[in-house]
């Protein structure tokens, strides 16, 4: 319990240094908000009316401390303020509007990508020396060593455009609405498809690799030597005494993937018009909306933190050794 | 960032065994300890896929040092000849801008080979200093860099990545200084815990009894046995540079003046090379960025297969039941590690 | 049970649900439905990768077709043919001293929950606009004289007024007058009089508007109604475009012989008018040697400005002239000025020959010398998302490597390139200029002394810092001159001192992306039929979605 308390602990100092990272890191970049607009406007706007966008996006000339303050007060009650690049939708509606997507895209991509690739490393260290232990490893590596945007690119084209097999953009047919219907799920997985799999190929050598290796250093173990000498049958060796072991270093390594899942993959929502979190992010960094960069990096520092925290209960479940120190 | 490039994960998955006591995955055991990391390198040259690695790897360098002998022109020169497939006079054609596309990717290697190692160098000493000194100088040194660590390991990446990227003067430097900053974070966390779990051997004490200086304790005596991680992080950390260079560059936020596979690829996009069907722009910088990633992870395949050598390719097909030959003798793990402790304690 | 075949039943598992998804979905893809009229009209949206449900036209007025099908404004002008049409204003009256206009509202306009259109609400919609986004300085008071008749007085003579007023768009009184907070108001379900005013679905990748049941020209309303799609980038519209997903196509496309019309050269076409605003090379002249005019003008020579439009801009533009206007001032435009003109032509040796004479001599390597010794080299500021300017920049940068000078491209984060402008503290750069009806506008902020802010002060018009007490002399006359061939003096005379000065180098004006498919729809303006742009923000798009009909195939 006293373990669980500390790493509690940790994560709020953790939290509370994020939050104040990200807000003043970005309002030491150059230039602010307004020049950014106009020059995303290019001579649409016009220089008489620059006074009273300022007053209109909340930028105040008070110093730093204090609209840092006011920042931490607004965070408690749950007000996140005005996005200025998307003025005047309110930044939780911008997030909600966008943020579930992700987590579709990013869940989806993480879920099948950590279960084929542990099946195939566990399969793999099954039979040492086999063709599936020599040679899927290092393709599935050459695979996912291809910039993820570049093989995400070269699907839309291959399979999209040229072969006209799945959806070349968007997260669901355009026209339909959304709701739980057979055919509405069908159509969000049909489009689904590309996306996902660009983001699977890239990852899926890694988690492979790790599984087979964790594995055959597991099967070396004394343990499993001892338990094979006392006469266990192979299979619940394998269950209970080699995989359980095995899984550790792979549920680190989800809990961490779960953490940055909503940072979205924003190369491969570019290349889709996939309607997820990371191009927000990417242009309210490139417009300097300090109210949405606040709430984004909020809401991912907080996932991140929830899926460690998490992580950490579940290690301590699965492993006492840690509760003993 | 994919699983595969992110150095922390990728290295945490390829430590096989329990976790230690506070919670963080360790490493294998250690090999037998010998003078420097010789043992390593003699295993490398030795293993089919580091060779092979490693040769791709020498190509690409000699690429980027002859490219001004062996580039067909000056890949800056625009000329009128837009979009031309590969022919004779431009094997691999040209882009919608007239450039050789041959000339702009041998010369591209050498900006994203620099970066990409020069980024694997910095990000992986940084790591390794803090990694050291946290699990050597103990509770509060410790304490305060883990914080440190973790705060850089939970800023998202890509922002801090863009933010930074218009802070600091244009030019090849910032973007290195960029990329070391969002990626030291990683390794720091992989060495740490392997740092502690050396920590904790006999030996070190026993330096320690003998009066050795921590310095001297850190780096003469923890760092050889922490060699094959060590080399396991760096390569992670030159993949995470070439990557995430590239991916800053095709987003149009890195050096634009300058030629490298990843403003290639910028250039393919918005000359709209694929839409033309000019795949010819956009093929080469992809596949150079993959096979030197590959070449990476092939060496870090035989790093992995040299130091824990359970891994190896065994001759034959074999079932999980059977006990892994290796060369060394099949003694466990335990007797071997009280026979390099009587070795030690003499 | 053993690894082996859990591992194999999840496999099983997971396909089987695969399959059950993927065939409860419909056809996906792009969709050909049979062509009966009722078709959509698909217009991309490349910057923004979602939409959010906001149709405030002040605090939001870049969203979509907002201020295009849902308001209107009194009048509309095309700068394609410099024509103007009574919209929702049939007449109008400039008072004689330019101090004033009256304007006369058409009859029987509704606005589409059934109201009346009435002066209130053109009264309100002025001080909403002043309120809330600033601008109309010189308006002193605008008054409603009867339901149908607007009179706006000035405080000082502004002559371009007439079409700056008449292209801002209207709101109803009777709903803003409710509103609280008018800057925060979300405006969700929109009341305006324009074609397309119902929302009949909103979700963040899309959006449709459907026709305006009380619109004051129901036979203009031919398309059943207007489909917009969220795209994160260019690359996602432009394929949709080439995919043939959407029908017309406002954004930058590179290459666009191949990758859109060579798809369909029957039903696609593209046009280009120059009636963007004018985009230059400026040089900050608060520093030496760009404080000299013959300077300027060397520069300007140096570049070669067919390559720039040909290879920088993929032939999309045509060179500018010394008289820095675009072409959306044709009918402006005073051939004597350009027939006389030198600068904006591509002369290595007459700009050798200026250098040398203001001390800037070439060195023995090539490379040419300030007079203090240090060499001739400076930055060329863009920003590095514009890739086709970026392009120009490494062309200039070539010619000028010609010429001895050494001109570096430095293309950074747009917002850091600006921060520069703003502040005074770059060295020269690529930059855009105002586009208003006229040209008054564009040579206030050229060379105005009122526009000009010291180095290290904020300003957001005339970076470059120069003006001179000439030019202010002509832009008063141009603002108190009572009728249109007033102003065409004063215009003639702000082009020859223009000409002179070299204030700018302008570069090639900027092109209005548009390109279009007659597949579905057909009835778009063309360079034969300018009735209006392509493009899908400006005031004449109203013109556009009032004149396309449908295809329908039998």
């Amino acid at each position: 319990m006293g373990y669980m308390l500390r790493r509690f602990g940790f994560y709020l100092v953790a939290f509370w240094v994020s939050i104040t990272l990200n807000f003043f890191l970005p309002r030491f970049m150059p230039g602010d908000p307004v020049s950014r607009m106009v020059a995303r406007l290019q001579g649409q706007l016009r220089p008489d009316q620059i006074e009273a966008l300022k007053e209109s996006f909340g930028l105040s000339d008070a110093p730093l401390w204090e609209q840092y303050l006011r920042y931490l007060g607004q965070l408690f009650t749950g007000n996140l303020g005005f996005s200025i690049s998307r003025f005047p939708t309110p930044v939780v509606d911008v997030i909600g509007g966008v943020i579930g997507w992700t987590l579709l895209l990013g869940f989806v991509s993480l879920i099948i990508a950590v279960i084929l690739g542990n099946v195939l490393g566990i399969l793999a260290a099954w039979r040492r020396g086999g063709a599936l232990d020599s040679y899927v490893p290092p393709f599935l590596i050459f695979i996912g060593s291809f910039p993820y945007f570049w093989l995400a690119m070269g699907l839309l084209y291959v399979f999209g455009v040229t072969l006209g097999w799945f959806p070349v953009r968007h997260a669901y047919g355009v026209g339909m609405t959304p709701g739980f219907s057979l055919a509405f799920i069908g159509d969000v997985a049909y489009h689904l498809v590309l996306p996902a799999t660009s983001i699977v190929l890239v990852s899926i050598g890694g988690w492979m690799l790790g599984m087979r290796n964790t594995m055959i250093a597991t099967n070396a173990e004394d343990y499993i030597v001892m338990a094979e000498a006392k006469g266990l049958g192979t299979n619940r060796i394998r269950t209970n005494y080699a995989a359980r072991n095995a899984l550790l270093p792979s549920v680190t390594a989800f809990g961490m993937s779960l953490g940055f899942l909503v940072g979205g993959a924003l190369l491969t929502e570019v290349v889709f018009a996939y309607p997820g979190i990371g191009y927000t992010l990417l242009s309210a960094v490139q417009n300097l909306d300090y109210p949405l960069m606040q709430g984004l990096f909020l809401t991912i520092t907080t996932f991140v933190l929830i899926a460690n925290f998490l992580v950490d209960i579940v290690y301590v479940r699965l492993d006492p050794r840690v509760r003993v120190s | 960032m994919s699983l595969a490039q992110n150095p922390q994960a990728m290295a945490e998955l390829d430590l096989g065994s329990a976790p230690g006591p506070d919670g963080q995955p360790q490493a294998a055991p250690p090999p037998p300890r010998k003078r420097g990391g010789g043992g390593l390198l003699r295993g490398l040259v030795g293993n089919s896929k580091s060779v092979a690695g490693i040769v791709i790897l020498i190509l690409f360098a000699l690429i980027a040092i002859f490219a001004p002998v062996i580039s067909p022109g000056d890949p800056n020169l625009i000329t009128g000849m837009g979009s031309q497939p590969p022919s004779l006079e431009h094997w691999l054609g040209t882009t919608a801008k007239g450039q050789d596309v041959l000339a702009l990717n041998i010369w591209g290697s050498r900006s994203s080979l620099f970066v990409g190692f020069s980024v694997g160098i910095l990000a992986m000493l940084v790591g390794l200093l803090v990694g050291l000194a946290s699990a050597y100088l103990g509770r509060w040194v410790d304490n305060l860099l883990s914080l440190i660590t973790n705060v850089f390991l939970l800023l998202p990446g890509l922002p801090l990545l863009v933010i930074l990227a218009a802070f600091l003067p244009q030019g090849l430097g910032t973007v290195i200084a960029v990329l070391v900053i969002t990626g030291w974070a990683g390794s720091a966390r992989v060495l740490r815990s392997q740092a502690m779990s050396i920590r904790g051997k006999d030996f070190v004490g026993a330096s320690q009894v003998t009066g050795e200086s921590p310095l001297r304790i850190m780096f003469r005596e923890m760092l050889p046995n922490m060699a094959s991680i060590v080399m396991s992080t760096f390569l992670a950390c030159v993949i995470f540079g070439i990557g995430a260079q590239a991916g800053l560059e095709f987003l149009g936020l890195g050096d634009l003046s300058t030629v490298s596979w990843g403003t290639n690829l910028y250039w393919a996009s918005n000359d709209g090379a694929l839409l033309t069907g000019a795949w010819w722009v956009f093929v080469p910088p992809g596949v150079c960025i993959a096979l030197v990633a590959f070449a990476l992870a092939l060496v870090n395949y035989g790093v992995d297969e040299t130091t824990n050598p359970r891994l190896r390719r065994p001759r034959r097909r074999t079932t999980p039941d059977e006990p892994t030959r290796v060369a060394a003798s099949a003694k466990s793990s335990s007797a071997r590690a009280a026979t390099s402790l009587k070795e030690q304690s003499r | 049970m053993t690894v082996h075949r859990k591992a194999v039943l999840v496999a099983a598992a997971f396909a089987a649900t695969a399959a059950l998804a993927l065939s409860g979905c419909s056809g996906g893809g792009s969709t050909s439905a049979a062509l009966d009229g009722s078709q959509l009209l698909t217009i991309p949206r490349e910057d923004m990768g979602t939409f959010d449900r906001n149709f405030n036209p002040f605090s939001n007025p870049e969203f979509p077709m907002t201020q295009q099908a849902i308001y209107e404004s009194m009048l509309v002008y095309n700068p394609a043919d410099g024509s103007t049409t009574p919209w929702l204003a049939t007449e109008w009256e400039v008072a004689p001293d330019s101090m004033g206009i009256t304007y006369k509202l058409r009859e029987g306009v509704k606005w589409s929950d059934g109201e009346p259109f009435t002066a209130d609400d053109v009264v309100l919609s002025f001080d909403l606009q002043r309120e809330i986004r600033g601008g109309f300085d010189y308006i002193e008071t605008v008054t409603a004289v009867d339901p149908l008749t607007v009179t706006f007085d000035f405080n000082q003579p502004f002559s371009p007024a007439l079409l700056d007023i008449g292209q801002q768009i209207i709101v109803p009184a009777h709903i803003w007058s409710e509103v609280e907070d008018t800057t925060k108001f979300a405006n969700e379900e929109p009341v305006g009089t324009g074609p397309y005013t119902e929302v009949i679905s909103f979700q963040s990748q899309s959006f449709d508007l459907g026709k305006n049941p009380e619109y004051w020209q129901p036979e203009k309303q031919q398309i059943e109604g207007i489909r917009m799609l969220a795209f994160a980038g260019n690359d996602g519209a432009n394929l949709a475009a080439a995919n043939g997903d959407v029908d017309w196509a406002p954004q930058f496309i590179p290459n666009i012989e191949e990758a859109y019309v060579a798809k369909d050269p029957e039903n696609r076409f593209y046009w280009f008018p120059p009636t963007g605003s004018m985009i230059n090379w400026q040089f900050n002249t608060t520093k030496a040697p760009f404080d000299d005019a013959d300077v300027r003008k060397a520069l300007s020579m140096a570049v070669d400005r067919e390559q720039v439009t040909e290879i920088g801009m993929q032939g999309y533009t045509s060179p500018a002239d010394c008289t820095g206007l675009s072409g959306s001032y044709d009918t402006w435009r005073d051939d004597a000025v350009v027939e006389s003109c030198t600068w904006t032509n591509r002369d290595l040796k007459g700009a050798g020959e200026l250098l040398d004479a203001a001390g800037i001599t070439l060195g023995a390597d090539g490379k040419r010398v300030l007079p203090d010794g240090t060499p001739f080299a400076f930055d060329f500021s863009v920003g590095s998302t514009s890739s086709d300017w970026v392009s120009v920049g490494n062309v200039i940068s070539q010619n000028l490597a010609e010429l001895g000078v050494t001109v570096t491209v430095a293309a950074k984060d747009w917002g850091d390139v600006v921060a520069g402008y703003e502040n005074g503290t770059f060295d020269s750069g690529i930059v855009w200029s105002a586009n208003a009806p006229t040209p008054y506008q564009f040579y206030r902020g050229a060379m105005s002394t009122e526009t000009i802010k010291p180095v290290g002060e904020q300003t957001f018009d005339n970076y470059h810092r120069y003006g001179t007490p000439e030019a202010d002399a002509l832009l008063a006359q141009f603002a108190a001159a009572p009728d249109e061939a007033a102003q065409q003096a004063a215009a003639d005379q702000l082009q020859a001192l223009f000409a002179a000065d070299a204030p700018l180098a302008p570069l090639f004006p900027g092109p209005e992306w548009g390109a279009a498919s007659n597949a579905r729809f057909t009835g778009w303006p063309t360079e034969e039929n300018p009735y209006a742009t392509l493009s899908t923000r400006s005031r004449t798009t109203v013109l556009v979605l009032t004149t396309l009909e449908p295809v329908v195939a039998d």
